[in-house]
């Protein structure tokens, strides 16, 4: 073989000629009965994946039946008309795939993955589970004792009372404020009736989703859809409460007990933005370069340079409404106090001057160029029909968000930071041992202990 | 059997002088090109005292290079909207990136210069840094995680003392603080070589043309030395071994495991198929037992972690409130036993036969983990067609081979039990 000529070590290659990158076309349609339909052909293996959302998340949760959302949506395939909780199961695992059901802050959601032949046998289980679950009171039973037992998981879970204390403390007397999962009080309080009112009263096709992609033509799912979707349930679509986030007052810290812990979960954060908000796009890009990626101011400062954590970062939450601002990190327990001060010199530093043009530079291309990887999988793309079809977003969403995010300036970021992070009115949770952890935040703010269990163990201001 | 189990994957594959093999299967969907390097190490390369060295070195080779600084190499690849990362196993590990199609280079550059100039850059100052990093990780995913030291002590029994399977892979904190840097180097040297690995291309490249780029940026790196093989006796366990451990939970929880054959083999596949039978999804039979019926149970699953000399068989139930975990590891038990003595139910193989599909379709949709399949067939059988064949070898799987398997190794003389209780008061 010829000798060949060295390569230039010295510096990073440059590039080929860049390739575009398409958003899948897909077809949009809206049923007769108002159910949204947004499907996609994704030849590449024989598999599809079915999904259905209904605007009925925990945000709608009574006050007194927290833990009502989960709970319904959860019970949708605990049985129909025609099949019991293990016949529905067994009927989705042997068409190769799996169902699931459950809720998030804004949605309740059906799911299905299948290989890609059974399709119309997935639609039709999903129609069937949408329109006729019966709620059995055993599996009620069943799965409340399950959530009963998941609250006494999470009050040994550090992560989970961290998360937990940082909810109740920055949505104090909102809908964002209790578990999602339920409390033990209100759980005792959700029966079948209860269950079977919020199912009817927030599960209308009306304001609902339909999205299904994979190995398939669009057209005929389309089809099969409104067949199936015939005689579906009939509802007008929920009005949603309105969150708004008490206001706060300085930094106050929560130091939630546990003896002995090695290691101390920590969260500070406040109210962010709802995902319709005019400045999420903008938003995002701050929050990429300040702790959204590996590469982020956050991350570098508390696990590169100081070596407190083995990750830390930030993110906006997108909700219906608006959704926590939190920085996250496990830490090591003797240096918590010092991260929780780095994580707010980090949120004074942004809000004082323009970031660097390379770092800006640096964040765009990053999220630009990783776009494509996050569209790989038909659940990638399912998860994005769904965004754009639930908040009726333009068929050139995607385009566009990549178009907006390439023309953010420093000025913009520096407004953004401004305008939507503001480390002086800022809650901070510690989970750890709380001896070790209340003399490392003196001078930081007042600060409350609290016992696992959710009493207030000692306040100091 | 479906034709479609087994999918068409062309690829190509080549050996540079220096022993580095290449793998390369075009797929032009998505504007972006995986690539991926096994090196033939993991935890079983270590030695007792000196455990935690691959997974250390996970850590260290995102740490520079000669021509790439300490903290450049993820800043590199995500200037550029790359993805990387690795991971450590007890029989190897991987270093990828999934890159824009035009940043080919940049990914060659980088894994090319950690290859062949690593040693220049590697100080006692970043060897601290990540032994702290790793320390620190090794609080979060094991120490201050409930249950989380179950699984290493249930790998300490299953495996004997000195027995390469015997320590977990991230290690002991006292031998990871204990790493000296000219241990680190001399580790290096008999391991990261390009006779010890296997590169994948999986993206938009044209071939011929990312064969000559591989050949520029790794050629020219030296072969290292014949790489000292591991072998270890497995005698049988001989009688079972059980643990109570008390940690800060409050559902006890228990473990059940026994061995299996090395993975590639036959009953390899069918202890995992045996795992889905049993416990894969919510109409298996004992999540119907469980937790429909009997409601004894918060959780069941059942796993096999796939080693190339053995692998781990694993139930773990977590109980309901107020129930004894006796009742728990009993009825864990006896599904074994009927696993042993009577073929599944037609409905449960077909069930965990389509699962198998699924997931593997599933891997094959992302670049990564298609590129992890390439890599991984190449290193372990120099094989890498048997990406393709992957889902037929399920489906060759009898139920007269899932009784065998329970039959033969899943005996009371050698299993692990490890059961996790909450912490008395003292």
């Amino acid at each position: 073989m010829a000798a060949r000529p060295p390569v230039d070590r010295s510096a990073p290659p440059p590039p080929s000629e860049i390739r575009p990158f398409r958003f899948p076309s897909f077809l949009r349609s809206r049923l007769p009965n108002g159910l949204k339909v947004a499907a996609a052909r994704l030849p590449d293996v024989p598999l599809v994946s079915l999904e259905m959302v209904t605007p009925a998340g925990g945000q709608f949760d009574p006050a007194g039946q927290e833990g009502i959302a989960a709970l319904a949506a959860a019970l949708l395939d605990e049985g129909t008309a025609r099949r019991s909780a293990i016949e529905i199961a067994a009927t989705a695992e042997r068409l190769g795939g799996y169902i699931t059901t459950g809720a998030d802050w804004d949605v309740g959601f059906l799911a299905t993955g299948l290989l890609a032949d059974h399709r119309p046998a997935g639609i039709e289980l999903l129609a069937e589970i949408a329109s006729s679950p019966t709620f059995p009171e055993a599996e009620i039973d069943r799965l409340r004792r399950q959530r009963l037992a998941e609250i006494l998981r999470r009050s040994q879970d550090p992560s989970a009372l961290a998360d937990d204390r940082f909810s109740r403390e920055v949505f104090r007397g909102t809908a964002y404020a209790h578990r999602l999962v339920g409390e033990e009080e209100s759980l005792a309080r959700l029966d079948r009736d209860t269950l079977r009112a919020f199912y009817q009263s927030h599960y209308g096709l009306d304001g609902s989703v339909l999205i299904g992609v994979g190995d398939f033509d669009p057209e005929e799912l389309l089809r099969e859809a409104e067949r199936a979707f015939a005689g579906g349930p009939v509802a007008p679509p929920p009005v949603r409460p309105e969150v708004r986030p008490p206001h706060l007052a300085g930094i106050s810290v929560h130091i939630v007990d546990r003896p002995g812990a090695a290691q101390t979960e920590l969260r500070l954060g406040h109210a962010g933005v709802a995902r319709t908000h005019p400045d999420y796009i903008p938003l995002v890009v701050l929050n990429t370069l300040l702790g959204g990626k590996f590469t982020s101011r956050i991350n570098m400062n508390l696990r590169e340079r100081h070596g407190y954590t083995y990750g830390a970062s930030s993110r906006f939450v997108a909700r219906m409404g608006p959704g926590p601002f939190l920085v996250n990190a496990a830490v090591a327990t003797e240096s918590t106090g010092a991260a929780a001060r780095e994580v707010l010199h980090e949120l004074r530093l942004i809000r004082e001057g323009l970031v660097e043009p390379e770092e800006l530079d640096e964040t765009q291309t990053y999220m630009i160029g990783v776009f494509p990887y996050t569209m790989q999988t038909i659940g990638d793309v399912a998860k994005r029909l769904e965004t754009l079809t639930l908040f009726d977003f333009p068929d050139d969403y995607y385009m566009r968000y990549l178009e907006r995010i390439a023309g953010v300036t420093r000025e913009e970021i520096l407004e953004m930071a401004r305008r939507h992070i503001d480390p002086e009115r800022i809650v901070v949770v510690a989970v750890g041992p709380a001896d070790v952890l209340e003399p490392q935040f003196e001078g930081v703010g007042a600060v409350t202990v609290w016992s696992p269990e959710g009493e207030v163990a000692a306040a100091r201001a | 059997m479906s034709s479609h189990a087994t999918p068409e994957l062309a690829f190509e594959r080549h050996i540079l002088d220096n022993g580095l093999r290449v793998v390369l299967h075009r797929d032009a969907s998505l504007p972006l090109v995986a690539a991926n390097l096994w090196y033939h190490v993991g935890s079983k390369n270590e030695r007792p005292g000196r455990t935690g060295f691959a997974h250390l070195f996970e850590h260290m080779l995102f740490q520079g290079s000669e021509h790439v600084g300490t903290h450049d190499h993820f800043r590199y690849i995500q200037q550029v909207g790359g993805v990387a990362n690795g991971s450590t196993w007890y029989d190897r590990t991987n270093y990828y990136e999934t890159v824009p199609a035009h940043q080919l280079d940049l990914a060659l550059w980088l894994e090319s210069d950690r290859m062949g100039f690593f040693l220049p850059a590697l100080t006692q100052e970043n060897l601290d840094n990540q032994r702290d990093v790793v320390i620190n990780e090794r609080r979060q995913r094991v120490e201050n995680q409930p249950y989380g030291l179950a699984g290493e002590k249930l790998h300490e029994l299953l495996y004997p003392d000195g027995h390469p399977y015997h320590w977990p892979v991230i290690g002991y904190t006292e031998d990871i603080a204990a790493a000296t840097l000219e241990e680190v180097q001399a580790f290096f040297r008999t391991y990261y070589t390009p006779n010890n690995a296997v590169l994948t291309l999986v993206g938009d490249f044209q071939p011929e043309n990312a064969l000559e780029r591989i050949g520029a940026w790794f050629g020219e790196i030296p072969a290292g030395p014949p790489v000292p093989p591991v072998s270890a006796p497995l005698p049988p366990l001989g009688g079972e071994r059980r643990l109570v451990l008390q940690d800060d939970v409050r559902l006890p929880r228990v473990y059940i495991a026994f061995r299996s054959p090395g993975y590639g083999q036959k009953l390899w596949y069918a202890a995992d198929l045996l795992a889905s039978v049993l416990a894969g999804g919510r109409s298996s039979p004992l999540y119907r037992e469980l937790i429909y019926e009997r409601q004894i149970a918060q959780d069941v699953g059942a796993s096999v972690g796939p080693y190339e000399s053995a692998g781990t068989f694993m139930l773990v139930a977590t109980a309901r409130p107020g129930v004894a975990i006796e009742e728990l590891e009993q009825a864990l038990l006896a599904a074994i036993a009927r696993a042993a003595s009577a073929p599944p139910d037609p409905a449960d193989l077909e069930r965990a036969r389509n699962r198998m599909l699924t997931d593997y379709y599933g891997a094959l949709q992302k670049l990564d983990s298609l590129a992890d399949l390439f890599s991984q067939f190449t290193t372990y059988f120099d094989d890498p067609a048997g990406v393709s064949g992957e889902a037929a070898r399920y489906l060759e799987i009898t139920p007269q081979d899932l009784m065998d398997y329970a039959a033969e190794w899943c005996t009371e003389a050698e299993r692990v039990v490890v059961s996790v209780v909450p912490r008395q008061a003292t």
